[in-house]
């Protein structure tokens, strides 16, 4: 007992200050490091690439040109290939600047200058010039971890847009992807466009991500292509950070859900009895965006009309 | 001045000093990149703290500050496993006066640890299994090598300042 006591009174604040040292790094894994991240992106602001605001404006407004360019584009494409069938993704998001890189060399990931209190969420999606950028991964108040595609960790369903092959990509570090294709024999080739597929539960479809660069068939277990990525990630300053389109109540989003989910609103956003029964076939409620199902602004229009 | 100030002071310092690593992590400064990958400066700290005190104290930096890195990364695989053994190992090293304490051999010894810890997480990855085992092993030569050289390279100016500042305090401690 008196050794015990001896032992203690030597070491004791020895092993409290390491307790003290262990507790409070447990503290800074469990917040996900936001405390760190948050005087990171309070000491980095004044560094920050803030050029005048007209400049600023100036970018963000071509950004989302050529963004809704891309978004055109692609919707236009996808008109032509499946009749009757889309989705617009209306381009709402938020400019966030990108202001720190990954804090370990095996992950690929970024910050953005941006957070909850601006509106961001986990789960968003962040795109930038030439495509798809990542995935919000955690959320401080004025910060976001994003994680890119081009993390081995990050799956993204991609579809090439030619031929339409489905596959899901699997990033390579840099600015590399592998794509493995679902088909056993794809119609590929070196420099076909890729783009988010329609099935892909995370991302809403028809994002480019990218170029292939190679292909290999005889790959087992099944045939892979090298994708280019688009998005230029070691000078991009700016970025987009959509909302994400998983429903909250739905982990499933592939389209099946999803004309499920509006077709039973579809009859609460028209009470008219002659358009209920068109909007319960399931081929109606397609061309209708989304979105804004959702947002509610249609119903004014509708009643407008009568 | 008197002691519990100067205790105070040296924690402060010491905690001001990691802070400063965790903050330059995350920034990729011009003309410190290899590669795109920048120094290990959570290595370079834990080495410059291990190589003269006990492996416990190594071991509990190592693992601290882990913890942190994991969480401004992800949990898994896991820092504190990696940065915990390179506490222990250091401070080992110091026990066998193997190697003269200096500049040149704590660069060595950051460029050793680099390897080190970059093979704990590509052992840790290759446990996990979500990718091949050449994928991994490819990266680890490519991170290892890059992270080694760098933070080799930069370890003298963590470890410099941290070294004297710690030396002068047990001087002062003793006296």
């Amino acid at each position: 007992m008196y050794s015990l006591r001896r032992w203690w009174d030597r070491h004791g604040l020895q092993v409290g200050l390491v307790a003290i040292a262990i507790a409070g790094a447990w503290g800074v894994q469990q917040t996900q490091g936001a405390l760190i991240f948050e005087i990171f992106s309070t000491i980095t602001r004044p560094f920050q690439s803030s050029p005048s605001a007209q400049d600023q404006i100036e970018k963000a407004r071509m950004m989302a040109q050529s963004e809704r360019l891309v978004e055109l584009e692609n919707q236009n494409l996808k008109l032509k290939e499946l009749l009757g069938y889309v989705t617009k993704t209306k381009s709402q998001g938020i400019i966030a600047p990108l202001i720190g890189r990954s804090s370990d060399h095996w992950w690929q990931q970024v910050t953005l200058g941006r957070g909850s209190s601006d509106g961001i969420k986990k789960d968003d999606i962040v795109t930038g010039a030439g495509g798809l950028v990542g995935r919000v991964q955690s959320v401080s108040a004025n910060t976001s971890r994003v994680l890119l595609i081009s993390d081995p960790s990050a799956r993204v369903g991609v579809t090439i847009s030619r031929s339409r092959n489905m596959g899901f990509m699997r990033g390579q570090g840099a600015n590399r992807a592998v794509m493995e294709f679902f088909d056993k024999v794809p119609d590929v080739r070196p420099g076909d466009m890729v783009s988010t597929s329609p099935v892909s539960e995370l991302f809403p479809a028809g994002i480019p991500v990218g170029r292939v660069e190679s292909v290999n068939l005889s790959k087992s277990p099944a045939p892979e292509a090298i994708i280019e990525l688009s998005v230029p990630i070691n000078v991009l300053e700016w970025v987009e950070v959509k909302p994400s389109k998983i429903l909250p109540d739905k982990q499933l989003s592939a389209p099946p859900p999803v004309q499920d989910t509006r077709s039973t609103e579809e009859p609460q956003i028209y009470p008219d009895g002659s358009q209920s029964p068109e909007a319960e076939k399931p081929s109606e409620p397609q061309p209708n965006d989304p979105i804004d199902a959702s947002t509610e602004t249609p119903p004014p229009q509708e009643q407008d009309q009568p | 001045m008197h002691p519990q100030t100067r205790r105070l002071l040296n924690t402060l310092v010491t905690l001001a000093s990691l802070l400063l690593c965790l903050l330059i992590l995350p920034s990729r400064l011009p003309g410190m990149t290899l590669l795109g990958i920048g120094p290990n400066w959570l290595l370079i700290w834990v080495v410059s703290w291990s190589v003269k005190r006990s492996q416990f104290l190594g071991a509990a930096a190592g693992i601290a500050l882990g913890l942190i890195q994991d969480g401004m990364t992800s949990a898994v695989p896991s820092h504190a496993i990696s940065l915990g053994i390179v506490g222990i190992l250091t401070a080992r090293l110091q026990k066998h006066r193997y190697i003269q304490e200096d500049f040149i051999s704590v660069a060595l010894i950051v460029f050793g640890m680099s390897l080190v810890a970059e093979g704990i997480t590509a052992v840790q990855y290759s446990f996990l299994g979500q990718r091949s085992l050449t994928e991994i092993w490819d990266d680890q030569q490519l991170v290892g090598l890059s992270s080694a050289i760098l933070s080799s390279l930069w370890a003298p100016v963590v470890y410099f300042p941290l070294n004297v500042w710690w030396g002068r305090m047990k001087l002062l401690e003793s006296s």
